[in-house]
């Protein structure tokens, strides 16, 4: 009698889960961390050439460097997402605003992370006008236009998607939305590492996914209270 | 007890999925236009006719003669479209597809489809519709308002160029409209194929009409899949009227809006300022 | 992927039934008989001579008046050079031939929207300047084939070889592997409307004709309704000859364009081309339509052959949009000419160009364009008459003629064609002459099927029988002798088999 009264409180859970349930609080919250690198030849990046927008050239004293791949010392691998794909019991969009940069004619930061029903602010900083035109397929693709001094534009995605961004004014200016289900991520930075923290005991599914090399995936157990690890190698390609 | 309960909780279930189904289903064979009523079954034996050959038998835009034509044909399953009259990101009404499908697209392979019956036309946008799960999912967006049209007024000509300035235009469309602003040469669409700019001096018509109305839709919905964005939420009716007025008088056409401006350009040419990149710069 | 092997199996089913069906009218068609002797009628008429086109009369009065014997060939003396889908237009503009033609060469709605238009779809892209410098406005159209031909009561020697021995009826079959000419098409656009066509055509034996040589000026004032075309061009026929579906000798042409009563020669005929100045106007979907020709009175012959006479054409039509049923279109037509009687001669033989003493002649009526869902119904009628001074008589020679042509699109690429044909002389050119000599009945079957469609070239295996029954005259494809049965009261009949592959690129 017990066991069938649970289990029909799952399947009303897994039917109601569209419309958004509270997420448990995780018991005994475990973390995994790890170490993203590559092997093989990453591609150069080359200097941005900002001459046809002399507002945001004049912002860098120096050229910037294109960011497509972003490494660190000993082969780490920056700008990766680490999330868990797979075995995450919470669900539910935070509604704190990712934010979304657009200064001296880059993105910062060059991979926004954010959940499905996120909020995401997009503001221009620059002496520019700039158009925000994400390429989403699964998502809806919208393209607005936003002068400098306008408000930050708002948005939210509600189905999970990697989506490249760009700016059809300034060519040169590249980044990407990764919009995930879960609360578990995180972005590598220059150093290659990361942290998924708060996780309930349990087995999960980790997905790495970088913007040349692809994704890659690790299943990790996380006992209770015990650190988890998971380290990632990816295959860097020239080209 | 619990097994009936479980029952009856499934059994709900499914009838609400079965009934969301039936529902999706008949929006999907299904579209609207005026007193017609069109149907997929029937629009894909006009669409065999007369559409393979360019937009290809799964709608994807790779048809036999694809590879040879600039620009490409539609890619209806990704459900991204140019002329609409609803906001950015959504999706276009059965209208916008209809008007679409009548008027083609000047400076592109794709024919007015006049001679065709209003019935075969209305046929073939329920079949267009069937190629990606969008139209099922979040159906089409909701027309924005076109308010009346304020009068083309020297002023509200030069209130346009200054937007023309301020917004920027200039920088894909160049200072006179020419398609040839600094950012022209880059400008790639969502495919990333490289797509040139609207050349205002060209004259010919609009890709999206040819009306100040039409044209008003055009950069208040953006023509999505190509860099053009929209400005709804940076321009009121009345500025995005100037800018409507003012655009006319770049194009080599004897509108009441070129007509006005020629006549006041003479005695006060000297007051305006080039259009352009920002002093200094 | 679309459903191409549902087409071809049913192709095959339907191939099968079609020889079938071919096969049992075969059988039917063997009915011989013999008929009484009497002299064959001769045609003599001086215009009928200098023409020496493909006309029925002038072909065999010419070749009396040289003494000659007529060759007992079925090529069809009738002009059987033919329009077609010209894939040079879609591979231009990228379109399949379906878009344009109901099965090529019939137009449909749209293709006769972009004919009208010039060639040109109207999206500034038409110039030549915007087409890949590769391209050439140029296809080809020929059609291999197998065919029967049969005609009854023809008049040939009683003993094989020995002309004293007297003439005889006998029915005279022909039968084998043949080819047909081909017709060179190239039509399109020398620049933004201006349109050109030249359609050369290749015969074995009969060298190289000019079908069409034209220039056309279009939207005149910017107007669809200012269309000015100049040369040979085939008139705006709402039911057009030069793109029949069908091309058997007997089923190729339209009995009532080409019909002139008996010992009558007057040389025109309402499918050929003609030479002059026709001007088109269409509203902006071609739903409305009409045109006005001048031309020369001589059937579309160069050099000058005949008089002096000039003929009119007008043609008017409107289609509705019938909403599900498809769309239907109704037209009128008139053609009013004149033909000279008296050319001055040298040494017997008149001079070309010289032609006086001119006698009229017209052919007008209705036409209509239906659609019932995939089944298409072409209805024609015709009232024509002749001066009795053309006609060598003492009265004007009238007839009626009525047509119904059915089309059966089981798929763009599967299409089945049916044709009714009658003609009945209400008034002879001679009070003596039997009421009905010359009426002729005819009927084609047959079917087209292109197993594949793309835009570069195009291919359709067709196969088609058709009847005609001519009363007291040669069947006007000019199959079996060529000449007039011995009695004036039987009933020629003759039948065509076409088995054929024809090809375009």
């Amino acid at each position: 009698m017990r066991t069938n009264l649970v289990s029909c409180l799952a399947l009303s859970a897994a039917a109601t889960a569209a419309i958004g349930a509270v997420s448990r609080p995780a018991t005994n919250p475990g973390t995994i961390t790890g170490h993203v690198t590559f092997t093989g030849t990453p591609p150069k990046m080359r200097p941005i050439d900002m001459a046809k927008e002399p507002s945001c050239a004049k912002q860098h004293s120096t050229p910037i460097m294109t960011e497509s791949v972003v490494t660190g010392p000993g082969n780490a691998l920056g700008n990766v997402v680490v999330y868990i794909s797979a075995g995450d019991q919470s669900a539910g969009a935070p509604t704190q605003a990712v934010r979304y940069d657009q200064k001296g004619c880059e993105y910062i930061p060059h991979v926004a992370v954010l959940q499905v029903g996120q909020p995401l602010e997009i503001y221009n900083d620059d002496q520019t006008s700039h158009n925000i035109h994400p390429l989403a397929k699964v998502n809806s693709e919208w393209n607005k236009s936003q002068p400098p001094g306008a408000p930050p534009i708002k948005a939210t995605y509600d189905k999970p998607e990697f989506i490249a961004v760009k700016c059809n004014v300034h060519p040169w200016m590249h980044g990407n939305f990764a919009v995930l289900t879960t609360p578990h991520h995180a972005l590598t930075g220059q150093d290659g590492t990361f942290a998924l923290e708060g996780l309930s005991p349990g087995k999960y599914t980790v997905t790495a996914w970088h913007e040349r090399f692809g994704t890659q995936t690790q299943e990790v157990t996380v006992e209770g209270g015990k650190p988890a690890t998971a380290d990632f190698v990816m295959k860097a390609t020239p080209y | 007890m619990s097994r009936i309960l479980w029952g009856a909780w499934a059994a709900g279930f499914g009838l609400l999925l079965s009934g969301v189904e039936v529902c999706a289903a008949q929006t999907q064979t299904e579209t609207h236009f005026g007193n017609l009523t069109g149907k997929a079954a029937a629009g894909k034996q006009e669409y065999r006719r007369y559409c393979v050959g360019c937009h290809g038998p799964a709608g994807d835009g790779n048809g036999e003669n694809a590879q040879w034509i600039d620009p490409k044909p539609r890619d209806f399953t990704a459900a991204v479209f140019k002329c609409r009259s609803t906001p950015t990101g959504t999706l276009p009404t059965d209208e916008d597809l209809y008007h679409s499908v009548s008027r083609g697209f000047v400076t592109t392979n794709m024919p007015p489809w006049v001679p065709l019956t209003r019935q075969a036309r209305v046929n073939l946008v329920a079949y267009i519709k069937t190629f990606s799960p969008k139209w099922q999912a979040q159906g089409p967006g909701t027309p924005i308002t076109v308010p009346p049209e304020t009068p083309a007024t020297p002023e509200s000509i030069l209130h346009g160029r200054e937007l023309f300035q301020k917004m920027e235009c200039w920088k894909c469309h160049g200072p006179a409209g020419h398609g040839d602003g600094p950012s022209a040469s880059t400008l790639t669409d969502s495919k990333d194929r490289p797509i040139p700019p609207y050349n205002f001096a060209s004259g010919s018509r609009f890709k999206c009409g040819e009306t100040n109305p039409d044209l008003y839709r055009i950069f208040m919905t953006g023509l999505d899949g190509t860099p053009m964005p929209s400005f709804a939420d940076q321009l009121q009716p009345a500025d995005a009227w100037d800018l409507v007025h003012f655009l006319r008088t770049l194009q080599p056409l004897p509108t009441p809006e070129a007509a006005v401006w020629h006549a006041w350009l003479p005695t006060h040419a000297g007051q305006l300022k080039p259009i352009g990149p920002p002093e200094g710069q | 992927m679309i459903d191409w092997p549902v087409t071809r199996r049913s192709g095959y089913r339907w191939a099968r039934r079609s020889a079938l069906i071919l096969g049992g009218g075969l059988c039917a068609a063997l009915v011989p008989s013999v008929a009484a002797m009497t002299p064959a009628h001769g045609h003599e008429s001086a215009a009928a001579i200098l023409t020496g086109d493909r006309d029925r009369t002038g072909y065999e009065a010419y070749v009396v008046a040289r003494g000659g014997v007529l060759p007992v060939s079925t090529r069809s003396a009738l002009a059987a050079h033919k329009a077609a889908g010209i894939p040079a237009f879609a591979r231009k503009y990228g379109l399949p031939c379906s878009a344009c033609h109901t099965a090529w060469p019939e137009l449909n709605a749209f293709g006769q929207r972009f004919r009208d238009n010039g060639y040109q779809l109207g999206n500034d892209r038409d110039s030549p300047i915007w087409v890949n410098p590769s391209y050439i406005p140029f296809a080809v159209r020929t059609t291999p084939q197998w065919r029967l031909e049969r005609t009854t009561h023809q008049p040939v020697d009683a003993v094989p070889g020995d002309p004293a021995s007297g003439t005889v009826e006998r029915t005279i079959t022909q039968s084998g592997f043949d080819i047909s000419g081909a017709d060179l098409l190239m039509l399109g656009t020398l620049y933004k409307d201006i349109t050109f066509g030249f359609v050369p055509t290749v015969e074995d034996g009969e060298g190289v004709g000019i079908e069409a040589a034209f220039v056309r000026f279009d939207n005149l004032f910017r107007s669809p309704w200012a269309n000015l075309k100049f040369g040979k061009f085939e008139m705006d026929n709402m039911l057009s000859e030069k793109r029949s579906l069908m091309l058997s000798s007997n089923g190729t042409f339209y009995q009532s364009y080409h019909f002139v009563p008996v010992g009558d020669g007057t040389d025109f005929g309402l499918g050929d081309n003609q030479i002059g100045a026709e001007w088109l106007g269409h509203s902006a979907n071609s739903y409305t339509r009409f045109s006005l020709a001048v031309l020369g009175g001589t059937d579309g012959v160069p050099g000058l052959p005949s008089g002096k006479t000039y003929d009119g054409a007008v043609t008017l039509s409107q289609a509705f949009d019938a909403g599900r049923l498809g769309l239907q279109r109704v037209g009128a037509y008139a053609y009013a000419g004149r033909r000279p009687t008296v050319f001055e001669t040298t040494g017997g033989e008149p001079i070309g160009g010289t032609g006086t003493d001119n006698r009229s002649f017209y052919r007008v009526g209705v036409v209509g364009d239906f659609f019932i869902g995939n089944f298409e119904l072409l209805p024609l009628f015709m009232h024509g008459s002749d001066d009795k001074d053309l006609a060598g008589g003492s009265q004007d020679p009238t007839w009626n003629s009525g047509l119904l042509e059915l089309h059966y699109y089981i798929s763009p690429q599967l299409i089945l064609t049916q044709r009714s044909e009658i003609i009945r002389m209400s008034q002879q050119a001679l009070p003596a002459t039997s009421e009905n000599l010359g009426n002729i009945d005819a009927f084609t079957f047959g079917y087209r099927w292109y197993p594949i469609m793309f835009s570069r070239a195009g291919l359709a295996f067709l196969g088609e029988l058709s009847f005609t029954k001519t009363i007291g005259t040669v069947p006007l494809s000019g199959a079996g002798v060529g000449l007039d049965p011995l009695s004036p009261d039987t009933a020629v009949k003759s039948t065509s088999v076409l088995l054929a592959l024809d090809f375009d690129f």
